[in-house]
């Protein structure tokens, strides 16, 4: 997941705060040019940061309406697991309880 | 890279465990989040490679359904089990660890999870299945 990665999460902190180019972004970090620029190519292309095709230092913008939406759904998604879990942690207890396992 | 995972312990053997996951009777008493029922009648396993998962899901306020399909695509009791949604391509693996106290570790590693997609109109096409159940077990949250 594009937010898996703590430099991705640090870049997409920094661009909360306003458009920067790659260079501003790479400056935190101890890491190339390039390498900075594969975690940009990432990020825009699911749709989290898009940079202007023509300014010649092509600013990269933070998409919030992605960011949202993927925040959403990771916090959904483990809504669901957790609540499954409770449900089956309750069911295991209620079933060795009885002293049956069926 | 595009992976997420959870982890819980639960306090009952490693076989006992895997059995909830794979038996209808069993699922049916934790599949549906809260608030969510899932009739163990509408549960389909068939736990081998290739074999269906399918879950019907009903929001105890309403009565609206909410379909779950998935294909098994391993089975190795009872270690682990994973399976896949065909549309979304988004496989879902269990691995049950036995701790040696009587307690075991489920632990759930998603991968291919849908990215959010650039633009409005293509991240319509990112309301994947699980995406869709995602907001329909919120609006049961949310008493809608």
């Amino acid at each position: 997941m594009a937010l898996a990665d703590p430099t991705r999460r640090a870049i997409v902190a920094r661009l909360a705060r306003g458009d920067a180019t790659v260079n501003e972004l790479a400056e935190p970090f101890a890491m190339s040019l390039p390498a900075v620029s594969k975690h940009l190519k990432v990020l825009e292309r699911c749709g989290l940061i898009s940079r202007s095709r023509q300014a010649q230092f092509r600013p990269c913008h933070l998409e919030g309406e992605a960011l949202d939406a993927m925040m959403s759904w990771i916090d959904d998604n483990r809504r669901i697991w957790r609540e499954r879990f409770d449900k089956l942690d309750a069911h295991l207890r209620d079933i060795q309880g009885r002293g049956a396992d069926e | 890279m595009s992976e997420l995972t959870y982890t819980r312990v639960f306090e009952a053997p490693r076989e006992l465990v895997f059995r909830c996951m794979v038996e209808p009777e069993h699922l049916a008493r934790f599949w549906g989040p809260a608030g969510v029922s899932t009739p163990p009648d509408s549960i389909r396993v068939d736990p081998r490679p290739g074999g269906v998962f399918e879950t019907v899901m009903v929001n105890d306020a309403d009565g609206s359904r909410y379909t779950m399909r998935a294909v098994y695509v391993e089975v190795v009791e009872p270690e682990r089990l994973a399976w896949t949604d065909p549309e979304t391509g988004m496989t879902t693996t269990s691995t049950f660890t036995d701790l040696g106290d009587g307690r075991t570790e489920i632990r759930i590693r998603q991968e291919n999870v849908p990215e959010a997609a650039r633009g409005p109109e293509a991240r319509a096409g990112f309301r994947t299945s699980l995406d869709r159940f995602a907001a329909y077990v919120t609006s049961v949250v949310n008493g809608r």
